[in-house]
């Protein structure tokens, strides 16, 4: 395993998009990540501030569609930027250009310094993918699958081994290596798949959707690994539309709507800057009007957005005089990314990965 | 291009490609059959020229060469199925480069259909009776050149056709018209004269040519020299096609 002697994290500012609402901090000062890998005995020092991957102005069309307009982004070492956005919001475009699957119409794509457009055949083997869609070879033990994408990578002999036993391992493969990848279950082969784009330890990670389909038992051991290996050094690129999942990864936001960068920037920033906390009080039948600022009656709930949630429900309960007798409960709503979401795209963001219009949403709990 | 990883993609074609065991033992085990089947009447066929033959003499390279033919398909299915099961993408973004891509489909195909004329030439002398009367460095330099043809031809389908099913219908039935044709089926003394106008331009009819000549005709080296030259200009023509028109980003798509 890889294990991180120290760490050091800071948000890493990533480059503004002309409309990007870009709310991250100034850089803080480049520091060291000592990191020691235990295979190999050897000691890696990762410059924390290095831009692994670069992506600057990007457009992308297919045909009259759009897919991509003018994305900027940067993700460095060890740092995890979580690319979110519902389905058709040009995540897997991205993903494919900076993999140099894809050409852009315009922009530069540059992975550890090499520019994509010029150094496709270079760039592979400083990225590793894990594509949306499950990427296997069915047919093959689940050794075969693994060994195949190491010796792609130049692992040979030993160190294939204990590379391929390692991430086996940490992802709950070790047992299955020699199972026909075909007899996994789903959630085995989704490892499976990932573990195809880790055994060779990439500086960058693009990762597509990786738990699409995962239980629950492999989406922790997917995020945890995940986690590990951004705090060994890797740059991760985790494209999801499953928002909890990143915030789990402690990543920086990166939400894309549309083509185009909306917002971008550590988490606790972004919620700071577009999301306030929500105080819902429950009624037995329907809610009272109050002359509180930003009050909304909806149905038997009232309610009232805040940024100091305890005293906006001791005023109001302290206004609601004969009303306080059908109160039946009181609600903090803390915010959450798609609540960030909604502000920034003025559209509900469902876990189903498809944004939809807030004037339809009835019970949107966010300010 | 790097040695090491070209090797990395032929062993893994090759594991692939074994995996298929099913389909591969095919396309040995029914030739076998067929030539159990076929060498009486084709004993039938010589015995007017070839007071001695046992039949073996045609229905051995015969079947060899119809089925390997259906090699084609193979071949190009071996690119539809990294397709179909989304690795293609994988491996475009893994640090093999296209060249080293396309040398691990090639290089176990061109083996592979060595390995399929070795079995069944192998059991045709053991089984069958087969008497190679002229070159045996003739007989092989017939069937490196065929699997050399016949690969190209796999890489080029695979270029042109957009999904499973157009290469199903252009790979193996295209093969059993051709064989037809040819001589593969029937020996070429007894088709249409039309059939025997047209043979020529198949590549079964050049493979079969020099096989007769060496297996037959006592030939030597030199009496399979316009074979051999014949289906390794196909070779070369297919294969310049197939790198003009093949596109590594071009989505294959399966019809269900």
């Amino acid at each position: 395993m890889v294990r991180a002697a120290a760490t050091a994290s800071q948000g890493r500012q990533s480059r503004a998009g002309q409309t990007a609402r870009d709310v991250t901090p100034p850089p803080e000062r480049v520091t060291h990540v000592m990191v020691t890998r235990d295979m190999s005995r050897r000691t890696l020092r990762f410059d924390k501030g290095d831009a692994v991957l670069s992506v600057v102005g990007v457009e992308k069309s297919y045909g009259r569609v759009a897919a991509l307009r003018g994305v900027d982004l940067e993700v460095g070492r060890g740092e995890i930027v979580g690319l979110v956005g519902p389905n058709g919001a040009g995540k897997t475009s991205l993903v494919s250009i900076v993999a140099g699957l894809r050409r852009p119409d315009k922009g530069t794509v540059t992975v550890d310094g090499l520019d994509v457009a010029h150094h496709r055949d270079r760039v592979g083997a400083h990225l590793g993918l894990a594509p949306q869609d499950l990427a296997i070879y069915p047919t093959l033990r689940v050794r075969d699958n693994l060994v195949a994408f190491g010796e792609l990578a130049g692992l040979r002999g030993r160190a294939l081994r204990e590379r391929l036993a390692e991430t086996a391992d940490a992802l709950g493969l070790g047992d299955l290596l020699d199972r026909r990848a075909a007899a996994l279950s789903g959630g085995q082969k989704r490892r499976l798949h990932t573990a195809m784009a880790l055994i060779h330890r990439p500086p960058l990670l693009l990762l597509d959707e990786p738990t699409t389909g995962a239980d629950v038992e492999s989406r922790n051991q997917l995020l945890a690994l995940v986690r590990s290996l951004a705090d060994a050094g890797a740059a991760v690129c985790y494209s999801s539309h499953y928002l909890p999942e990143v915030e789990q990864l402690r990543a920086s936001i990166v939400i894309l709507d549309q083509g185009q960068v909306v917002a971008r920037g550590p988490l606790d920033t972004l919620l700071g800057a577009h999301a306030r906390a929500v105080v819902a009080l429950v009624f037995d039948g329907p809610a009272p009007t109050l002359a509180i600022e930003g009050a909304v009656a909806d149905g038997d709930r009232l309610r009232l957005p805040s940024d100091d949630p305890a005293s906006t429900a001791a005023r109001a309960l302290a206004m609601l005089n004969g009303a306080a007798e059908h109160l039946v409960g009181v609600e903090i709503v803390r915010p959450t990314l798609e609540s960030v979401y909604l502000a920034v795209t003025g559209r509900r963001y469902d876990a189903g990965g498809q944004a939809s219009a807030a004037g339809e949403v009835s019970d949107v709990a966010v300010a | 291009m790097s040695l090491s990883r070209s090797r990395a993609l032929i062993r893994h074609e090759m594991k692939l490609q074994l995996s298929e065991w099913p389909n591969l033992s095919t396309m040995i085990l029914m030739p076998l059959v067929m030539i159990a089947f076929f060498k009486p009447l084709a004993r039938l066929a010589l015995t007017a020229q070839h007071p001695g033959a046992n039949g073996a003499e045609y229905s051995v390279p015969a079947m060899s060469t119809m089925f390997a033919f259906f090699l084609v398909a193979f071949i190009g299915f071996s690119f539809f199925m990294e397709h179909r099961w989304n690795t293609w993408e994988r491996l475009r973004a893994s640090p093999a480069t296209n060249a080293e891509i396309m040398v691990g489909k090639v290089v176990p195909a061109v083996l592979l259909c060595l390995v399929q004329q070795g079995v069944l030439f192998g059991s045709g002398f053991l089984v069958f009776g087969l008497r190679i009367n002229g070159s045996l460095a003739g007989l092989f330099a017939v069937i490196v050149a065929l699997a050399f043809a016949l690969t190209a031809i796999g890489v080029l389908l695979a270029a042109v056709v957009k999904n499973e099913q157009q290469m199903n219908v252009i790979g193996n039935i295209g093969s059993m018209v051709l064989a037809g044709v040819s001589g593969a089926l029937v020996p070429l003394s007894v088709l249409p004269g039309w059939a025997r106008t047209v043979a020529p331009f198949t590549p079964q009819y050049w493979a079969l040519r020099g096989f007769r000549s060496v297996i037959l005709d006592h030939g030597g080296i030199s009496s399979v020299a316009l074979p051999v030259a014949v289906l390794l200009m196909l070779a070369a023509g297919a294969a310049v096609l197939a790198l003009m028109r093949f596109r590594f980003d071009e989505p294959k798509v399966q019809v269900v």
